[in-house]
């Protein structure tokens, strides 16, 4: 007599059963994003939840993420954090999809100020949602309180000859022009007209002259501000590099400057490769729980969208950021800028 | 099958023998190849610190190279007057240089004023040099080889962290693996007025320093924070600059001792590298940069395929196996001669024993031997002799008590028994053949009177004395027997005639009555005889030793001896 066995169903129900989450182990979610967004410790829990694997690419630069989304069509990552200015292109290109808001119950979580997501320019379009809100900052200016007797109140300290070689400022085209036309009091600093490009650029050689060194990422900034002995600090990161600086001993200040600071407002964005987008939604969700919303304050000194506003934050000038005129020629310039090339060598065409 | 013993025994030699040479062979085999596998790791660390001493020996020629350059008078003299003719001079120095020098992808003098602006430059464009002039020259200030070179000392160097280099304007160096080696030109006061950068191939240096190592070496380097910068998979490298960081000490656990400084080197065997196919042996050192960096140390690896290592071992192993192979069939043969030495004394004794038992004579026992065989041999034999003379011992014994039972034991003549079964026989002779049997019942006179005047020994010897007579009396084939105290009776088997009975009869009573002398005395008995005829007198033993009885007594009651016939019957 043939010895009784179980059926298929029984049998995966069996193995399924002993290993939790097996059927979907080969699923793996893949991450772009900023130094901070994607503790190792967030990672690992959302593994256990979803078992899924989690794999985190970080990214520096606005033009570093640009090339990596559009090196393959958006078809290597499933998720990635982008501030509303540089979203534009994205969508622009079709290189992000809609969410569904109801795929992300944490939303209820967030402040009503971000939960009106219609109310945020650039997030949605033609009543698409394209883009979750998650963190934000302004991008302020860190000084050293032992060589600056009192905080710098304008970007142009950056220029300041009196801190020839201890200025430390970020390596990104797109913000450092920003930062030129606010130093050149333009209109807007997003929108440069042609008589504007040659002064901008005369503006970031001059700034290059000024700095001792240009950094991406926020540990480096530290390491530079450090090794070089720096006076003042560009923040692209804001209070992030800001609590570096302090946790790694160094006696800092921080500092808004009067021209208006700018300001990034980072959204998780789902992208047209992604493979499971409901599994991208549980990313977004998952981030948007207490603790790495707590994290985001704690760890990473920065805003989040589902905590209480901290002091004064409302009162501040901010010049959120905005799509600029276009961001391939703004980085283009600056490559060379950065490469040490002359005004007449930067804008030949 | 039945097994003998000398099958058994051969069975258990070469199984025995087959285990030990198997047992050492594998475990020659095993220690060999773990030897093997430690001197791979030997070689390798040795290769590896070769290898190591190589870099610091490269670098150091780098740095002498810078040394000489930023010493060169035309770079003074380019960076403090803008000497065209120098810079043309010093560029040629440069070309020269970097001909000689594959891995060089770009040298330069920058000076410390206009913003880091460079005086001399040559790149490296595919096989060719380029010397870069007047508006392609670059402001370079704000790099740290330009900024943290000039906080040197002379001779002093700067050496960058290796990186991806991104700096626009290197071209056959953009975006390859990279390190700068700096130091700063100074003037007679030793104010740096300028650097010396020449910027190194990575992996071009290390391909040439690695040229001579075997083919299936894999060179792997990392830096002390264990980001991989040299790896076999170019996709496995530069981790950091790609956005997500691959670590040695995750593709090889052991190296994360060295990675954390807790080592100097390590050495292992790596069953199953992830990321990698093949399982390698390796050998990792932590390498000190005794330039002061952003790096303080450097990890430099080779590994070597473990099936590599391992082949060394296979044909160690064919070899081990045919030694192995050839002491089984040694053990065999052995076995066998020693099973057979062993069981050929054993099989003589067991013929032996067969052929004692079957009363064969059996074939000459090993006795002479001095082991324990001969021992048995002589145990055996002395045995057999035991039970041979105790047979011998014991078949006389029967013999006679087989006398006993039909012999009279005083005067030896056939008893009772057997004188009946021997009438028995010649009556059935009768019967079959038509011939006939006589008795002859011989009664002594007055016997008892002998035995009360002269005792019973005298008697004795009388009776004996009496047989003798009638036994020399009595014809061949014909029986006397002795069937009482003082009776005896004679059978004559063939036809005899009347007569002849007659004269057997006289014959008999004549003998009987000769003088007996007993110590000098003469002794005279006579005898009473009854005869009895087969078949006349009688069909049965009983009947004819009856009648012939009942004759005697007639005779004996007749009082002075002779003879009567039972019955009269004329021949």
């Amino acid at each position: 007599m043939p010895i009784p066995h179980p059926n298929r169903r029984q049998f995966c129900g069996a193995l399924a059963a002993a290993v939790p989450g097996w059927a979907r182990a080969a699923e793996t979610l893949r991450v772009l994003a900023w130094p901070g967004y994607a503790d190792a410790d967030f990672v690992r829990s959302f593994e256990q939840k979803h078992g899924s694997r989690v794999e985190v690419t970080l990214i520096d630069s606005d033009l570093d993420l640009w090339t990596k989304i559009t090196a393959n069509s958006a078809q290597d990552f499933d998720v990635f954090a982008v501030n509303t200015a540089e979203l534009q292109r994205y969508i622009r290109k079709g290189l992000v999809v809609g969410i569904a808001a109801d795929s992300i119950p944490n939303l209820a979580r967030q402040r009503p100020r971000f939960r009106d997501l219609a109310a945020i320019p650039g997030i949605v379009r033609n009543g698409t949602v394209y883009a979750i809100p998650y963190t934000y900052s302004e991008m302020g200016l860190i000084y050293d309180r032992q060589r600056m007797a009192s905080a710098p109140d304008s970007i142009e300290a950056l220029w300041d000859e009196r801190y020839h070689g201890e200025v430390i400022a970020y390596n990104g085209g797109t913000h450092n022009f920003s930062l030129a036309a606010l130093s050149l009091g333009l209109k807007s600093p997003f929108r440069l007209d042609d008589k504007d490009w040659p002064r901008a650029v005369d503006r970031l050689i001059a700034l290059r002259r000024n700095v001792t060194g240009f950094y991406t990422r926020p540990d480096e900034s530290v390491g530079l501000f450090k090794r070089r002995k720096a006076a003042l600090m560009f923040a692209n990161y804001g209070k992030q590099q800001l609590q570096m600086c302090k946790a790694a001993g160094l006696d800092v200040g921080y500092a808004l400057p009067r021209e208006g600071a700018l300001a990034w407002l980072d959204c998780w964005v789902v992208t047209r490769g992604a493979r499971n987008p409901k599994l991208a939604a549980a990313w977004i969700n998952h981030l948007l729980e207490d603790a790495p919303s707590q994290a985001l304050v704690t760890r990473q000194g920065l805003g989040s969208t589902t905590s209480a506003e901290s002091a004064g934050e409302a009162g501040e000038k901010l010049r959120w950021l905005q799509p600029v005129e276009s961001e391939e020629h703004r980085n283009q310039l600056w490559g060379r800028i950065l490469s040490g090339d002359r005004a007449s060598k930067v804008l030949a065409s | 099958m039945k097994l003998g013993i000398a099958r058994k025994l051969a069975l258990l030699l070469t199984l025995v023998g087959a285990l030990a040479s198997g047992l050492t062979g594998l475990y020659a085999y095993q220690s060999s190849r773990q030897l093997l596998i430690e001197s791979a790791q030997d070689k390798l660390l040795t290769s590896t610190q070769v290898l190591a001493r190589r870099i610091a020996l490269s670098r150091q020629e780098i740095t002498r190279n810078l040394g000489v350059l930023a010493r060169h008078p035309a770079s003074k003299s380019v960076l403090q007057s803008g000497d065209a003719a120098q810079a043309g001079q010093l560029s040629t120095l440069f070309c020269l240089l970097m001909a000689e020098n594959p891995s060089y992808f770009q040298i330069r003098l920058i000076s410390a004023s206009d913003h880091g602006l460079e005086r001399v430059r040559v790149d490296r464009q595919g096989d060719a040099l380029l010397e870069v002039k007047d508006d392609e020259l670059q402001e370079k200030g704000h790099y740290p080889y330009v900024a943290e070179t000039l906080k040197l000392q002379a001779g002093e160097f700067y050496l960058s962290e290796i990186a991806v280099n991104h700096e626009r304007g290197t071209y056959a160096g953009l975006d390859e693996p990279a390190l700068q080696l700096a130091t700063p030109v100074t003037d007679a006061g030793g104010t740096a007025i300028g650097v010396i950068v020449v910027n190194i191939d990575l992996n071009g240096m290390f391909s040439l320093l690695a040229a001579d190592l075997p083919a299936s070496f894999r060179l792997f380097l990392a830096n002390d924070k264990g980001d991989i910068l040299i790896h076999p998979d170019a996709r496995r490298t530069f981790g950091f600059d790609k956005g997500r960081r691959v670590l040695i000490e995750e593709e090889f656990p052991p190296t994360r001792d060295v990675v954390e400084g807790r080592v100097a080197h390590v050495v292992f065997d790596a069953g199953e590298p992830s990321g990698s196919d093949v399982p390698v042996v390796a050998a990792f050192i932590s390498q000190l940069v005794e330039i002061p960096s952003h790096e303080q140390r450097l990890i430099l690896g080779l590994a070597q395929p473990r099936a590599e290592v391992v082949a060394q071992a296979h044909q160690l192993g064919i070899a081990i196996l045919q030694i192995v192979l050839g002491l089984c069939l040694g053990c065999l043969l052995l076995a066998a001669l020693l099973a057979r030495a062993f069981t050929r004394p054993i099989n003589i004794l067991e013929s032996a024993a067969q052929g004692f038992a079957s009363r064969h004579p059996s074939a000459a026992l090993p006795v002479e031997r001095q082991d324990e065989i001969g021992a048995l041999a002589r145990s055996f034999q002395k045995m057999q002799d035991q039970i041979t003379k105790q047979l011998e011992d014991l078949q006389n014994n029967q013999q006679e008590l087989e006398h006993m039972a039909q012999h009279d034991m005083l005067t030896g003549l056939p008893n009772r028994r057997l004188f009946v079964s021997r009438l028995d026989k010649a009556m059935a002779h009768a019967r079959r053949y038509g011939g006939e049997a006589s008795v002859l019942f011989i009664d002594l006179d007055d016997f008892k009177n002998v035995n009360d005047r002269c005792g019973h020994d005298t008697g004795d010897i009388v009776l004996k004395a009496i047989a003798q007579r009638l036994l020399t009396m009595m014809r061949e084939g014909d029986t006397i027997a002795r069937i009482g105290g003082d009776e005896f009776v004679a059978l004559l088997g063939a036809s005899t005639s009347h007569d002849q009975l007659v004269a057997v009869a006289e014959k008999l009573l004549a003998g009987i009555r000769e003088p007996i002398d007993i110590n000098g005395v003469e002794l005279k008995v006579g005898a009473s005889i009854g005869i009895s005829r087969y078949p006349q007198d009688g069909q049965t033993v009983s009947e004819l030793l009856a009648t012939a009885d009942n004759a005697m007594y007639t005779v004996k009651a007749r009082g002075h001896g002779g003879f009567r016939f039972s019955s009269k019957v004329a021949d």
